[in-house]
């Protein structure tokens, strides 16, 4: 089959000597299609072709995918497995690092149990990755301490939609129906930045007389131009949504054949909003109360909306309250399951959402299946050929594998494709559980602040030297192709995995020559579950541009709207969140009298490690700083550029100020790319959602000091 | 060349992929020809993407002593022609976007060539490839014009709504870029 796919009409500068080879980017949920450019003599990567006949981007790129592809070949790849002797990290070949890791992990399972063992996931991989992941932690390592860093990102998406809708999929409508919608609501999320090249949609609608209603702390350039923006306090989400709700009931927006047929709850609902009034939410949330009633309205009378939401409202202590909140607004109007409108959330990671539904949480397992679920524990293990009785019990959420490291529980681990070091709550913390541990293996392709902490250091490929696929923010799955053949000696994630079941002696579980045989076995193991890709292949990803899942069968077309006629919940109707208003798990007191909120810049993808490696990007955008209010700054005698320390109840650090007004006159905000000491997370509030066992990176009290 | 490069200052998002994406054109060295601005970073995010007009009279061709920046039949106006270069940097003062830059390490001038090895073949130039806002586009004049038309109806009916995020109503709407 061709490695070059474009549709008839649809020209692309092909130059002599080089062959196009058509992929997904590397970064965000958004997966922009794109072709990379190999020259056909060398063999090497030379650039990028835009791709401008994918459905769901039309060739458009942020600066990342741009450049992603300078990371393929960079000189900072680790091309042999590293062992660390006398503090230092020296080459080896992959048989004495892979004896040294089933040495150790044996070990340690003989001496203090199963457990002792633990995986930290990632999904900036591919589904067979992510997939093989969940296996090889519950039948290679036999441990139950498994989960990963979408814990971080997703978990409270997840939440809050199987809580209301039933089943987690991030967008209950195809990105190209964007278009036809009058009228979107965005909360916490700075598309315009973080998923770039999903705002074109939003300008097309706009361009039809679409409206935009922004609620974020900053007016960023998602916020500048909306209808109205929402310059809500960080963490009064759940009361900014009741007091929409309170509106809609009231002024008669409420879609009420919809919600009768459809929705259970609604009485209680209705006891719930009635008394947050647009003046109790004002006050909570410090939004005027005009600007909430215009919101409302607007929202109210469009036939047709979209809520969307992302990390902003997912990384609360009430992260799952907010999304379900959120997404009962838009039940409220009768929105879910028809054509451009419905709920979407952005899709942080690559495979945020293929990868956290093939059981590399630790209480899922492939096909969304709860681990709980006997039943479904009983076909895996027909699936994986071991005895039900072996599987792992449920483990604990990311972060709190760490608090089991403080208590001894777990003794090592083996983190594939993340960088907890910097993308974790309360860093410091996270780092003296690293070093707590008495074996750590990292497989990754840069050296991570994280691989630093490690024993070992497993070369992994990236993602244009493997195939397989991904599933985007829409739901779709979709192809990744080989570019080039692996750089090094580095082997993909699941070549690692697999080898090192063998030596943990159970390779018979894990006989795979390429990942097509990972994704058949991922075929039958998702049958019959939620998230069904049991009539995906290959062949019909490149032949339907991306196939959205629940696909039951090879004759079914996929399901790109979803909930159509019923919801995934046992009686098919969707339940109203009818939650309270809870404050966050800090706010301002005398001591630490402002709010600190983390985020993200367009250069830079998450925990930095492969964007702080391109130089355009980091051109543009070489170290933190602290954005405030200069209003708030002139408190504390700072101009631009002078030095502020940030003192949370963690930790301290020293950054550049950057004025602005475009924020609100109590915040202060800091992107979160950096290691070591430019690493927000040594301030953030681990403070985790109840449910999600989301970290409240969006929310803490700090205090600043003229440096 | 039917097609003509077509600018929305508004929708910038200063994301600066153009700026990236310039890199990447295939005669451009690694070098980038266009740029992205904020208007006031105290005031507001609103950035602005600028790349060279194609004037069809142009200013750096017309201080040029050398007659080293031609104009192709289509009305792309080059990068000055190495040969010819004297390297005296008079088109980047003559400039009024400040559009030619200068390589003093092979003492010649660079800039914008509208990715000429792609639109001579109406494929759209990096730039406006990858824009994720569609602040800048490549496209048809006819198309360039329904724009412009289509977004006055709009303001008819809907009347011209100030935003709140708006802290420059003079910045103009619209920018149309073309050769013929």
């Amino acid at each position: 089959m061709s490695q070059y796919l474009v549709k008839e009409g649809v020209k692309n500068l092909h130059k002599p000597g080089e062959k196009l080879i058509t992929t997904h980017c590397a970064y965000c949920g958004m997966q922009c299609g794109m072709h990379i450019r190999v020259n056909e003599k060398t063999g090497k990567v030379v650039g990028v072709e835009p791709r401008y006949d994918w459905p769901t981007t039309n060739g458009k790129m942020c600066p990342k995918g741009v450049t992603a592809y300078q990371t393929i070949e960079h000189k900072d790849r680790i091309l042999r497995p590293l062992i660390k002797k006398n503090g230092q990290f020296v080459e080896s070949s992959w048989d004495e690092a892979l004896d040294l890791i089933a040495y150790n992990f044996k070990k340690l399972q003989s001496e203090y149990g199963k457990d002792a063992l633990s995986v930290f996931g990632g999904v900036s991989m591919t589904n067979e990755k992510c997939y093989l992941v969940g296996k090889y932690a519950r039948v290679a390592l036999g441990t139950r301490y498994l989960d990963y860093n979408g814990r971080f990102c997703m978990s409270s998406a997840a939440g809050g939609f199987n809580q209301t809708l039933g089943m987690d999929r991030g967008s209950t409508v195809p990105w190209p129906e964007l278009e036809h919608t009058d009228c979107f609501f965005i909360s916490g999320s700075n598309t315009a930045e973080c998923h770039p090249t999903s705002i074109q949609w939003l300008w097309r609608a706009k361009d039809k007389g679409a409206k935009l209603i922004v609620a974020d702390p900053r007016e960023t350039p998602t916020a500048r131009i909306a209808d109205v923006h929402l310059d809500l306090r960080s963490g009064t989400d759940s009361a900014l949504a009741n007091g929409i709700m309170h509106i809609l009931v009231k002024e008669g927006y409420v879609d009420e054949e919809y919600v009768a047929a459809r929705c259970n709850n609604y009485e209680e609902l209705k006891a719930n909003v009635e008394y947050f009034t647009p003046e109790y939410v004002s006050k909570i949330t410090g939004i005027k109360e005009e600007k909430i009633i215009k919101a409302a309205h607007i929202y109210g009378a469009s036939p047709r909306s979209v809520v969307m939401f992302a990390r902003g409202v997912e990384q609360q202590s009430k992260g799952v309250d907010n999304v379900a909140l959120y997404t009962s607004m838009a039940l409220l109007r009768g929105q879910i399951g028809k054509f451009a409108s419905g709920v979407a959330t952005f899709t942080g990671q690559g495979n945020g959402q293929g990868g956290r539904e093939h059981g590399q949480k630790s209480d899922l397992l492939p096909g969304y299946r709860k681990l709980t679920d006997p039943e479904a524990v009983k076909y895996i293990s027909s699936v994986w050929g071991i005895d039900p009785k072996e599987m792992p019990k449920p483990g604990v959420s990311a972060y709190e594998m760490f608090d089991e490291i403080h208590k001894g529980n777990i003794r090592s681990m083996h983190v594939i494709c993340s960088n907890p070091a910097v993308s974790a709550p309360n860093t410091e913390y996270v780092w003296s559980a690293f070093k707590k541990l008495d074996f750590m293996v990292v497989s990754d392709f840069f050296l991570s602040e994280t691989c630093e902490f490690a024993d070992v250091v497993l070369p992994a490929t990236s993602w244009a030297e493997d195939e397989g696929t991904t599933t985007n923010l829409e739901g779709r799955v979709i192809r990744i192709r080989k570019v080039v053949e692996p750089i090094g000696e580095s082997k993909p994630d699941w070549e690692i995995m697999r080898d090192i079941a063998r030596k943990m002696g159970k390779g018979k579980h894990f006989e795979y020559e390429n990942p097509s045989q990972i994704f058949e076995e991922l075929r039958v193991a998702s049958k019959g579950g939620k998230a069904d890709y049991y009539g995906i292949t290959w062949e019909r990803i490149d032949k339907e541009d991306g196939v959205f899942w629940p696909c039951p069968s090879e004759d079914h077309p996929g399901t790109p709207t979803m909930f159509r006629e019923k919801f995934a919940t046992p009686d098919g109707k969707a339940n109203l969140a009818v939650v309270d208003w809870k404050a966050p798990g800090e706010y301002p007191t005398e001591d630490y009298p402002h709010i600190l909120t983390t985020g993200r810049v367009v250069f830079h993808y998450l925990s930095g490690n492969q964007t702080r490696r391109v130089d355009f990007l980091m051109e543009q955008c070489p170290v933190p700083y602290a954005e405030m209010h200069p209003e708030l700054a002139s408190q504390y005698n700072l101009r631009n550029g002078d030095k502020v320390q940030l003192t949370t109840r963690r930790s301290h650090m020293t950054l550049d100020v950057r004025l602005t007004k475009a924020i609100r006159k109590d915040t202060v905000f800091v992107p979160y790319h950096w290691g070591k000491e430019l690493a927000v997370n040594q301030l953030t509030n681990p403070c985790l959602d109840p449910q999600s066992r989301m970290p409240e990176f969006k929310v803490c009290a700090v205090k600043l000091n003229k440096a | 060349m039917n097609k003509i490069m077509y600018l929305e200052f508004e929708r910038c998002i200063g994301c600066r992929s153009c700026q990236a994406a310039c890199r990447e054109c295939g005669d451009h060295e690694y070098k980038e020809r266009n740029y992205v601005e904020y208007v006031d970073f105290m005031e507001s995010r609103q950035t602005y993407p600028m790349l060279c007009m194609q004037c069809k009279d142009p200013a750096c061709a017309r201080v040029c002593p050398a007659n080293a920046i031609q104009i192709t039949e289509e009305g792309v106006v080059l990068s000055a022609m190495e040969e010819k270069c004297i390297g005296c940097r008079n088109c980047t003062f003559g400039c009024p976007f400040g559009i030619p830059k200068f390589d003093f390490e092979q003492n010649k001038m660079y800039k914008c060539d509208m990715c000429y090895d792609r639109s001579k073949h109406d494929i759209a130039p990096m730039c406006a490839s990858v824009c994720p806002s569609d602040a800048i586009r490549f496209i048809d004049f006819d198309e360039m014009q329904a724009l412009r038309r289509r977004r006055t109806q709009m303001n008819l009916v809907e009347g011209k709504k100030p935003q709140e995020g708006n802290k420059w109503q003079y910045v103009p709407e619209f920018f149309g870029v073309y050769s013929d």
